[in-house]
Parts: C-alpha cells; sequence; structure tokens
C-alpha cells in the first residue's frame, strides 16, 4: 500500500505550475499524478519520492492537502487485477498510469483488495 | 457610574420625561426641528410620550449631509467640545457634534456596556478599534476607563504588535470587529500560538459589522472565552447604544438615553415587538446633536421580554444587515448575514467568503466564493460536488434566489482588518 497526496487546486491556468513549483523548489520528484476537475476546481493526485516533506511545504503553502492510501501494481497485472477485484466486489473508484509500468489504484477498501490480489498471485508494488 | 439598573416603569417614566425635555428642546433651539415641526403642525407640548412620537417625521442620514455640516447642532456652538466624523462614500462626510456632557453619557454608556459582559476594574482592555474620527476606538477607551480597567489604546493594524500586546501585557479584553478578531485568532496560529492556551482572553467585544451565531461559536472556539456584541453609529453618539449581557440573548439598548422603534423601511409603519424591521432611534440625552426618529438603516428585530439577567432594558436581536447592504437580486433582498449563517455551519468551509452581484444580459447572478478550509479531507472529486451543492441548496432554501457557488483555494480570498469587503456588485444600473 502506498500513500498519495490530494491536493484541492482552482481550475485556472498557472495553479497547477505553482503546486510543481514549489514541490520542486524542495527537490521533490513526482513520480505519478492524476487530474480530476469539476468546473471550477480539480483535486490533483500525486505520488512523490519524499510524502512527508511534501506535505509539510504545500500545507506550508496554505493548499488544502491530504493522504490517501492507494495501491501499485504493474501494468502486466492489470486485466488479472481487475477481474480479481471486481470477483472481490472491491470497487475501483479510480486509477491512473505511473511511468508506463506500473498503474495506481484506488479502491474502496484496500486491505480486502491487498488480500485478493496476493491471493490470485498479484504484487502489490512499494515506491 | 449611576445606576441604570431601573424597573420598566421607572424607566418608560423616564424615557416620557425625558422626550417632553427634548422636544421642547430641539424646537427652541435647532431651526432644522424648529422648521420640521411648524411644517407638519405639530405643536411640541402635544407631545407627551413615546406613542406621541409617532407624528413626528423621520430623520434621515440625506437630512444630516444636506445640513453639512452643523445644520443639526441644536446647543450653543460655543458648548460644543468635540467632534467626530463618519466617512462618506459619495460626497460629504456626516459630522457629529458632542458636548461635555455628551461625551460624559457616552463614557457612561460604553461603561455599562463592558460591565452587563462581566468585565470588571481588574480587567485588561485591548482596544482595537480605530481611533481618531472614527468612533469605535474612543467610544470603548472612555467606557473601560471609566470602569477603572486597564486600557491598551492599541488601535486598528499592525497584528503582530496586537499578538505581542496581548501576550505581554495579559489582555483579558478584546474590543474589534468579529472580522478582525477571527482574523487575530489566526494570525496567532500562523504564528505558532494557541490563543486559548497562550493568551488571556475572556471577553471579546465585537461590533460595527454584522454578525453571526456561527462566527460566535467560532470566536469562542478559537479565540475568546465569551463573545459578545455591541451596537452604536455615530450618529448616536458611537458604540454603546445596545450591548449584550451575559445572557447573550439579544442587545440590551440603553433605554434611559435612547428610544427605539422598528418601522417597516418601505411603508415607515411602525412594527409591534417580534417583528422584523429598521429600527429608528430617538436620542433623548444627546445635548450637541440630538435626533429625532432617525432611520439607523440597520434591520433587526426588539424584544421587551423581560431578560433573564434583571435588566428591564429592552433588547434588540442582532443586526441581521444593513437596508442599503441590503443587495436587492431579481427583486429579493438578500443579507449577506443570511449567507455567512449558512457557510459559517457547514464543514469543509472557511468563514471567509465573498459575494458577487453581476448582470447577464437582464437577468441578476449571485456568485459566492467560498475557501474550502486547508483540512478539508478528500481525495474524490465527488466529496467537492457535493459540497458545493449542498451549499448551492441551502443558498436556494434561505435566501430564495439561486446562487452559484465557487468553491476556491484556502486563503485566496482577500482578508480585511476593518469592516470586511466581502461583497462586489459588478452591475451596471
Ligand atoms: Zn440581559
Amino acid at each position: 500500500m502506498i500513500k498519495q497526496l490530494s491536493v484541492f487546486l482552482e481550475n485556472r491556468p498557472g495553479r497547477l505550475a505553482n503546486l510543481l513549483n514549489i514541490l520542486e523548489s524542495h527537490n521533490i520528484k513526482v513520480l505519478a499524478m492524476g487530474i480530476a476537475e469539476a468546473g471550477n476546481y480539480g483535486i490533483v493526485r500525486l505520488i512523490v519520492d519524499r510524502k512527508g516533506e511534501a506535505l509539510e511545504v504545500l500545507r506550508g503553502a496554505n493548499m488544502a492537502v491530504n493522504e490517501t492510501n492507494v495501491i501499485a501494481i504493474n501494468l502486466n497485472d492489470l486485466s488479472s487485477a481487475v477481474r480479481t477485484l471486481g470477483d472481490a466486489n472491491i470497487n475501483i473508484d479510480y486509477a491512473y498510469t505511473m511511468d508506463c509500468q506500473r498503474v495506481i489504484l484506488k479502491v474502496n477498501n484496500e486491505v480486502e483488495a491487498i488480500k485478493a490480489l496476493s491471493g490470485a498471485g498479484i504484487k502489490a508494488l512499494e515506491v | 457610574m449611576c445606576t441604570y439598573k431601573l424597573s420598566k416603569s421607572e424607566l418608560v417614566e423616564l424615557q416620557n420625561k425625558r422626550l417632553r425635555w427634548l422636544v421642547k428642546y430641539v424646537f427652541d433651539r435647532s431651526p432644522f426641528y424648529r422648521r420640521r415641526f411648524i411644517e407638519n403642525g405639530i405643536d411640541p407640548e402635544s407631545i407627551r410620550t413615546k406613542e406621541d412620537l409617532r407624528r413626528i417625521p423621520f430623520t434621515t442620514k440625506t437630512d444630516l449631509r444636506d445640513n453639512y455640516p452643523l445644520g443639526l447642532v441644536s446647543s450653543d456652538l460655543s458648548q460644543i467640545v468635540r467632534f467626530h466624523a463618519s466617512s462618506g462614500t459619495t460626497g460629504n462626510p456626516t459630522v457629529v457634534a458632542y458636548t461635555k456632557q455628551d461625551v460624559e453619557s457616552w463614557a457612561e454608556l460604553n461603561a455599562r456596556c463592558l460591565e452587563i459582559a462581566g468585565v470588571t476594574p481588574k480587567d485588561v482592555v485591548q482596544v482595537s478599534y480605530g481611533y481618531g474620527l472614527f468612533t469605535g476606538g474612543l467610544g470603548l477607551h472612555y467606557g473601560a476607563e471609566r470602569l477603572g480597567a486597564k486600557v491598551i489604546p492599541a488601535s486598528t493594524g499592525n497584528t503582530k504588535r496586537q499578538l505581542k500586546l496581548m501576550k505581554d501585557l495579559g489582555t483579558t479584553v478584546i474590543c474589534c470587529t468579529p472580522s478582525y478578531g477571527l482574523f487575530l485568532a489566526e494570525s496567532a496560529r500562523d504564528e505558532g500560538l494557541d490563543p486559548k492556551r497562550d493568551l488571556k482572553l475572556r471577553v471579546g467585544v465585537f461590533g460595527a459589522e454584522p454578525w453571526s451565531e456561527n462566527t460566535r461559536r467560532r470566536l469562542e472556539e478559537q479565540f475568546v472565552e465569551s463573545a459578545h456584541d455591541i451596537y452604536g453609529m455615530s450618529e448616536l453618539n458611537g458604540p454603546g447604544v445596545a450591548m449584550e449581557c451575559v445572557m447573550k440573548d439579544g442587545l440590551h439598548v440603553w433605554e434611559d438615553h435612547y428610544i427605539v422603534e422598528i418601522i417597516d423601511p418601505n411603508t415607515g409603519e411602525v412594527l409591534e415587538p417580534g417583528e422584523k424591521g429598521e429600527m429608528v432611534v430617538t436620542t433623548i440625552m444627546k445635548e450637541g446633536m440630538p435626533l429625532l426618529r432617525y432611520r439607523t438603516r440597520d434591520i433587526t428585530i426588539l424584544d421587551d421580554e423581560p431578560c433573564e439577567c434583571g435588566l428591564s432594558h429592552a433588547r434588540i436581536k442582532r443586526i441581521l444587515g444593513r437596508t442599503d447592504d441590503m443587495l436587492k437580486i431579481r427583486g429579493i433582498c438578500v443579507f449577506p448575514s443570511q449567507v455567512e449563517e449558512i457557510l459559517m455551519k457547514t464543514e469543509g468551509v472557511s468563514p471567509h467568503y465573498q459575494l458577487i452581484v453581476d448582470r447577464e444580459g437582464v437577468m441578476d447572478r449571485l456568485m459566492v466564493r467560498v475557501e474550502v478550509s486547508e483540512d478539508f479531507k478528500t481525495d474524490r472529486l465527488t466529496d467537492l460536488v457535493n459540497l458545493q451543492q449542498k451549499l448551492e441548496e441551502e443558498l436556494k432554501d434561505t435566501l430564495s434566489i439561486h446562487a452559484v457557488v465557487e468553491l476556491v483555494e484556502p486563503k485566496k480570498l482577500p482578508r480585511s482588518e476593518g469592516k470586511a469587503q466581502r461583497i462586489i456588485d459588478m452591475r451596471k444600473i
């Protein structure tokens, strides 16, 4: 299980750049990113290399940010993972890819999901 | 301090006696009121009781402007010892003139206000209202001094210094606008202080802008032990016209100095206690610039039931808004306080907001910009969409018009150190 940062941002030019600039200026590397938007605002989901520090600097910049548990799997395992989770009655809320080889999944029950996946021989990755 | 703990019948008797004095006084001395009486065929001798007041025309802000600067002064100019002025957004400011006795009364009324909120001579009172032409600072300053408390005349601005004074001098009573109170609390936290632990604020005296029960809750959670509403305006001396006692269920109006009526702002008809309308005040003790039936443009409700604190002075409800702050949107009256009330009880948004009205074609549109609070925990867009929809539904229920809610990032809306700049009206009419 890994931690994702979820950041509330206004949907305006420059807001995302501002967020990434803050991280970059603290030498925090973004490993994966997904954006969900609804009109005037959105949520940016990030996997970073130094999560604790990222949380601190973003809060210091008055951003609404929090942590969420997500699961990373190999892209090769995707279809069997989705099938396994469906069979276990676990819902996938959203997903996005990471470096063309891995997929980040947000499910409604991470503990059960990891159990089901490992039962099917699918490994949940660490970052 | 003279006693103000009179019975209801003593109060009414005193009011009628002072009203008779006032009517004769202005008829003899004020060319403005003398002309008013004569033009309307009113015999000053015929005004005997509060009920007779209804026959006298209202005095309005326009009357003060038209007679700028000193046309409504009743006393001899040689008796005037002080001027204050309130800023006019257009044209002339409003000038008010005080005799020595007026300044005395003003101090006395503010001392009473502090006393019924539980302030004692042992308290350290930081006055963070503006000093100068604005009456807020000096009014509470005099009150605290009259009560025998220790006064810190901090005035407005310089938030860091305000917090330092509070900490180093052990301030126990803070007097400022409620929005500045919230701002001070927020600034204290930014400096690593927990106001409830690191400061000793017992009582907050908050006025000069309308606020809500939810703001009280926030102020009491984050800043002071007990937050009290104070009411006043420079035309009526300044702060100290009415104040919340320890029961915090309405503001006692000092009825031995002021007669309050509530009217329908459109028809001028006097309403019954319990009905919402514009507050009209007659000053029965002022000498310099007494006013008969002055239209305050503040909307409230009169409550003449006895208060549990034992005072018989009638109470007004919190100011619900001003007749001229009142936004008319598609013909419907909207008060910012109504919007504030909803935003403040909603989890996930901060107490800071902005109302923007514009016009598309012939249709007015209301947009409410609200800050998502920093600790709003979600990674799901649906939670935000639900929050927005919930706010829009509640606004629609309360205001009877549709408002678009726009969620913005924390601390993005302008903070004001004085009266909050919360309304932007972009309609070109
Ligand atoms: Zn009371």
